[in-house]
């Protein structure tokens, strides 16, 4: 089944007078379960690609089908409760909020998603525990290390099931010991059945995805998958 | 759909406690404005209440007043006094009014009591002056209609004479004399006595000090022994309520015209109405003071409308994030506008405990005395929470309206 399908997906900006074509007529299908790594260089539009694809922005032209749902052209709002049920953010800079405790934030998107607080506080305990943070509860991220923290990320992005697990640059601020960590979190999410979507730059990253897509001035330059 | 107001509520008690400094510095402005507010209020409520006590206390707001007019000309004629027929016919014309006190002054009055002396005021009355003035001998009886009939030498003391004259000693049914009359002392007056407000206290430490000095003789009396060919100068009518006083007085003013042949000789004045301007002048003030307390909350909502945007700028990253994980932009709206208002409510309670813990000693310097109320309390919580609620709209929308690409761009 496809998660993702995209039909001359398109984006253009406006700088200043000059149009810039960061995305153009991308066609894309995502299958339930795989393992995709995007790469390409800084200015390819792979960062557009994955904020469309996130849902965090909208295509100028052209259909983006999220679990067959079109999404492409939801109102901001419904796109919200789309992000929110949907999609796991996973940052280069773990873009955990500072002054909440590391249960808070795992919490945060049920409390969108409307839970109350007690199936909240349980559910985010269950999560931490499974990416074995279960003694840090209380703890600001401040007070963790980078691969910690970015497993407080991941738990976060998983807290509300998501259909696909979004992970930009996710391992570019860790030393190679915890970005491999995070990187075998993700082969073990990937196990049990999640789609995972990962863009970076790094070749040994890309390779422990199963199939890796390649952008080029807004069009995919390549897309194969690794045996 | 939203989160729950009691989440954002939660987001925001969390924010403010996280930025404690800033929080207060925020607030201070709020603070002022609302203290000012609670200040003011308490004052101007305070002096209302003292201005109603005082009106009680010389008859309440059923009285109505005739005395000469010191704005008319007597050059052009005509005569500031009335005979008893007169009297007797507007006594006649007024049936509605519960009482009348036809009153003459002697200004002149030296008492003595064996070879002590009291120089006061002694006046020629009827016994309607007690419901009239709503004022009562305390000891002993005042003057009865007997006592008119048959121009008894009978005489009402007020408190002061009474003390002047016979110290500790009961004065009732001993004599004194007057312009070489003997009179019986019948009954002491009432002590009336108003704390003075503000400057008056310079003069006196008892505001109705003059009443107490007055003695009261039969007009009869008066009219025939005492101070004969001094005519009625003045008198005091008494309305059935308060409601009544200003039409009655109407009347009563076109009667006297009438009389004295459209001459404005006399001027009639209602309780009621003296309050009323009494009232509407104190509104200046509190009017004035209000408007000054309210542009000082405006300064402190635009000081908090400018702080808040400045850190919404700082948390444009934490609103991206927010975003990304599935906050819509009217959570976004909420939890700032939440939270501005919770700071300002926070900053009216603060004005409101600080108001009134200054109130007593405001009171003291301006020897006024001051009275808040729990309706203060409302009307200060809820201008400060509407302050909250319109200075945080603007920056509340700016942090909605962000985009969550550019937003989780930030640094």
């Amino acid at each position: 089944m496809d998660i993702i399908r995209t039909k001359n997906l398109s984006k253009d900006y406006s700088m200043g007078k000059v149009k810039v074509n960061a995305l153009i007529d991308i066609d894309l299908c995502v299958q339930q379960g795989e393992f995709v790594a995007i790469m390409g260089p800084s200015g390819s539009g792979k960062s557009t690609l994955m904020h469309i694809i996130g849902c965090l922005d909208r295509p100028s032209s052209g259909e983006y089908y999220l679990d067959n749902v079109l999404v492409s052209n939801m109102p901001k709002s419904a796109l919200a409760a789309v992000r929110n049920k949907k999609i796991g953010f996973i940052f280069q800079s773990f873009n955990l909020l500072p002054h909440l405790n590391i249960l808070k934030n795992v919490e945060l998107p049920l409390m969108y998603g409307g839970f109350s607080g007690n199936k909240r506080s349980a559910r985010a305990r269950e999560i931490l525990a499974g990416v074995g943070l279960e003694d840090r509860l209380r703890h600001k991220p401040t007070e963790l290390s980078g691969g910690q923290r970015q497993r407080v990320a991941i738990a976060r992005a998983i807290v509300n099931e998501p259909s696909i697990l979004l992970a930009d640059e996710p391992t570019g601020n860790l030393d190679s010991q915890a970005g491999s960590d995070i990187l075998h979190i993700f082969e073990e999410l990937h196990k049990a059945g999640n789609t995972v979507i990962m863009v970076t730059h790094d070749n040994a990253v890309a390779e422990r995805a199963d199939r890796i897509i390649r952008i080029m001035d807004g069009k995919i330059s390549d897309d194969y998958t690794l045996t | 759909m939203t989160i729950p107001l009691l989440e954002s509520i939660k987001i925001g008690l969390a924010d403010i406690l996280m930025r404690k400094v800033r929080s207060i510095v925020t607030v201070i402005g709020i603070v002022l404005g609302v203290m000012c507010i609670m200040v003011v209020l308490a004052i101007v409520s305070g002096m209302n209440k003292s201005t109603m006590s005082w009106m009680e206390e010389r008859g309440g707001l059923n009285k109505i007043s005739v005395y000469a007019n010191w704005n008319y000309d007597f050059s052009k004629g005509g005569d500031a006094s009335f005979n008893l027929r007169e009297i007797n016919f507007l006594r006649s014309q007024i049936p509605e009014a519960s009482a009348v006190n036809p009153t003459i002054n002697f200004g002149d009055g030296h008492l003595w009591y064996k070879d002590k002396h009291y120089s006061g005021w002694v006046m020629g009355v009827m016994p309607d002056m007690v419901t009239v003035e709503q004022w009562n001998a305390e000891k002993g009886r005042f003057i009865k209609d007997i006592d008119v009939q048959n121009s008894n030498n009978v005489i009402v003391l007020g408190t002061s004479v009474a003390r002047e004259l016979f110290g500790s000693r009961n004065p009732i049914g001993q004599s004194i004399s007057m312009s070489g009359h003997v009179f019986q002392v019948i009954g002491i007056m009432k002590h009336r006595y108003k704390e003075p407000q503000g400057g008056e206290a310079a003069f006196s430490e008892n505001f109705l000090e003059y009443m107490n000095q007055q003695s009261f003789i039969p007009l009869s009396t008066m009219m025939n022994k005492v101070s004969p060919g001094n005519p009625i100068r003045s008198f005091e009518i008494r309305a059935s309520s308060p409601e009544t006083a200003p039409a009655l007085r109407q009347k009563v003013e076109n009667i006297i015209l009438n009389l004295k042949h459209g001459k404005r000789v006399f001027q009639v004045i209602s309780a009621q109405e003296q309050a009323d301007m009494m009232k509407k002048n104190s509104m200046i003030f509190s009017v004035i003071f209000v408007l000054i307390a309210v542009i000082s909350l405006l300064v402190g909502g635009i000081v908090i409308m400018n702080i808040m945007l400045a850190s919404i700028k700082e948390r444009t990253r934490e609103i991206g994030v927010r975003l990304a994980i599935g906050a819509r932009p009217l959570d976004i709206f909420l939890q700032f506008l939440v939270q501005t208002i919770l700071i300002t409510a926070l900053g009216g309670v603060l004005g409101i405990v600080l108001g009134y813990a200054i109130l007593g000693q405001v009171g003291k310097f301006l020897q006024i005395s001051v009275s808040a109320s729990y309706q203060m309390i409302w009307s200060a919580l809820s201008v400060s929470v509407g302050v909250g609620m319109i200075f945080g709209v603007l920056p509340a929308m700016n942090a909605a309206r962000l985009d969550p690409v550019v937003a989780l761009r930030e640094e």
